[in-house]
């Protein structure tokens, strides 16, 4: 186990840069989840960790140790791969040994560490069968498996449930959180799919085109999004947006509709021209459409869709003029042409600076 | 949907087949004529009687047929065994290892094998000659696995580049070098392409005329192809003896690429998809 710190770490391809500035340290034991949109670098970032990828500039430390030049198989790394990668020419059993088989490891012991991790996995009937004679799902167990029996100090994962379909990563999602509990080895996952952040991460960090967005807790970058793109990109369905602008007297309206909402205290706007608005489909909730009287949260709305997913519908309405999106409870939803009240919860409400993209500091909590 | 029967698409097949087989069926059945059947007007389209007189008769009192039938297995061989040997390594080389310059290597390897063999005639014969390589199947199979190491090369490149990437990135992270992923990954992955390749590369070897002409100017070491061509006497032209030696000389390609024919398709069609 070992603690993996990154600093100043970036990538280029000729003049193209890949990875910006990295800076992080990764506690020893800690589940670490990069999460980004395909092509932010978070491959890169984990390819860079193993040694498949060179290191453009910065340093890598594993243990203490600087490893940038270390030749993949000395830097202590097992990693874990989106299509298995597994040897279909080779057993379960000899793709599982062969990193030990390389380190000259007795045979007796490579027998007794397969064995045991195969029977930690539900492997052991399979250890004599080609990979081919597997389901994706066992697939992916030999590939951890073989990660595992290398005894590393720090497991990489790339995107690993991906291939998997819907029912098995679930399934194997648990089962990757129970393995990270029993064995605590500090591990770092790459994934598009924030579910899996959610629910595997310590800390997630999110990726945006090469820079790191927000490292955090799944509550601090579901509650606390540094910048738009995060809070666009964390939640299902995406937060509403609404670019606002100062009205006089009236306080704070849309620039393309009606929309105007007298008070925006909570936020430090200092002399700001423009905000955008943030409002998660959650945090809205549905009243009775004369209880708006006196509350400057409260707004007419028209239902034009209503989607029922089953626990939960979708409303899609607008609002003065604004297309917004609203998650309510699935028995007995509002339908679709129904005039219906709506309140904004002020606490959750997000603000960000539309040019820089940040978040706005709140000043008081409502 | 019902698929309905593509009758022109048979048709196409048809038409093509009879054409490409055609000298091949009739080089069969002139082998099977008598002389007289040979030179019959109007043309025998089925040889009356049926005769393997011929066969024997070559078999019997020429002798050398069988020695330039071996000569170019032994030159077939030798030069697929090279050319897979260093077009694997090459290749591999070129698609995987990240080499700096490997798109304009590959297109300049490209580039040089269009030169057309006979103009590089001349300087390989003085070559040869000061080398003492003329007349040995050391010289044939140099130059022709000169002539064929290109192609060999962008086959089995194209070839490795289908494989996925990150069974030999496991292979790195398992602990190999890049050699014993060659060896012990790439190699056993890469089987179909392989043998499809060295087929192809066989039969061009088998086939190759010009080089085989001027390198083996010994009765004994000459091809097949050579040894076949030079049959002609001076005032006749033996067609019987011809077609006969054509089609004992075709048979061993025959039996291979029936063998094989599974691996070329495959092969060939490797990056197409799944």
């Amino acid at each position: 186990m070992a603690i993996v710190s990154l600093q100043q770490i970036g990538k280029n391809y000729g003049s193209v840069t890949a990875v910006h500035e990295f800076d992080l340290t990764i506690n020893d034991g800690e589940f670490l989840v990069l999460l980004g949109p395909s092509g932010c670098g978070k491959s890169t970032t984990l390819r860079m960790i193993a040694g498949l990828e060179s290191i453009s500039k910065g340093t890598l430390e594993i243990g203490g140790k600087v490893m940038n030049a270390v030749d993949p198989k000395d830097r202590g790394v097992a990693m874990v791969f989106q299509n298995y990668a597994l040897y279909p020419h080779k057993s379960v059993f000899d793709n599982m040994a062969m990193a030990l088989k390389l380190q000259r490891v007795p045979a007796d012991e490579i027998q007794r560490r397969v064995g045991g991790v195969a029977d930690m996995l539900g492997l052991t009937d399979f250890l004599e069968r080609k990979p081919a004679a597997l389901s994706g799902g066992q697939r992916q167990r030999v590939a951890i498996g073989r990660a595992i029996v290398r005894t590393p100090e720090v497991f990489l994962f790339d995107e690993p449930l991906s291939n998997l379909d819907a029912k098995l990563r679930v399934r194997m999602r648990m089962e990757l959180q129970q393995l990270h509990e029993r064995l605590g080895v500090t591990s770092i996952y790459v994934t598009h799919d924030q579910v899996e952040a959610m629910t595997l991460a310590d800390r997630i960090v999110i990726m945006d085109s090469g820079v790191v967005a927000q490292v955090g807790t799944p509550r601090e970058v579901y509650d606390d999004p540094a910048t738009i793109f995060v809070a666009g990109f964390i939640g299902s369905p995406a937060m509403n947006f609404i670019n606002i602008e100062p009205a006089g007297d009236y306080g704070w309206k849309s620039k393309d509709s009606s929309f105007a909402i007298s008070d925006l205290n909570g936020f430090d706007t200092a002399d700001l021209t423009s905000v955008t608005l943030g409002i998660r489909p959650e945090d809205i909730e549905v009243v009775a459409r004369d209880s708006k009287t006196g509350d400057p949260w409260c707004f007419d709305a028209d239902i034009r869709l209503a989607e029922l997913l089953g626990a939960d519908a979708l409303l899609n309405l607008s609002v003065a003029g604004e297309d917004m999106l609203v998650r309510v409870g699935g028995v007995d939803h509002p339908e679709r042409g129904h005039q219906i009240g709506i309140r904004i919860a002020p606490a959750r409400l997000h603000a960000f600076n539309p040019d820089t993209g940040k978040a706005l500091p709140r000043i008081q909590k409502h | 949907m019902t698929k309905r029967p593509r009758y022109g698409l048979y048709l196409l097949v048809i038409i093509s087949v009879v054409i490409s087989f055609f000298p091949i069926v009739w080089l069969i059945l002139t082998s099977v004529k008598t002389t007289a059947g040979i030179y019959a007007w109007p043309p025998q389209y089925w040889p009356t009687p049926v005769t393997f007189e011929n066969y024997w008769t070559i078999i019997t009192q020429s002798p050398e047929l069988l020695r330039y039938v071996l000569n170019s297995f032994i030159v077939g061989v030798g030069c697929t065994a090279l050319t897979l040997v260093f077009g694997g390594l090459a290749g591999y080389a070129l698609s995987r290892l990240n080499l700096k310059f490997a798109g304009f290597l590959m297109v300049g390897i490209l580039a040089v094998s269009m030169f057309p063999p006979v103009s590089l005639l001349p300087s390989l014969f003085q070559n040869f000659l000061q080398l003492g390589l003329l007349n040995t199947y050391t010289g044939l199979i140099l130059a022709h696995a000169g002539l064929f190491l290109p192609f060999t090369v962008w086959m089995l490149a194209s070839y490795f580049a289908t494989l996925p990437v990150e069974i030999e990135e496991a292979a790195r992270m398992d602990g190999m070098g890049f050699l014993r992923i060659f060896l012990t990954i790439v190699l056993p992955l890469s089987w179909p392409g392989f043998v499809a390749t060295g087929l192809i590369v066989f039969i061009f070897s088998w086939n190759e005329f010009p080089l085989a002409l001027v390198l083996m100017t010994q009765n004994a070491m000459r091809t097949a192809p050579v040894g076949i061509s030079l049959y002609p006497g001076e005032y006749a032209f033996p067609w019987e003896t011809i077609s006969t030696a054509t089609v004992i000389a075709i048979i061993p390609i025959l039996i291979i690429t029936a063998i094989f024919q599974k691996q070329i398709v495959g092969g060939l069609t490797a990056g197409a998809g799944k």
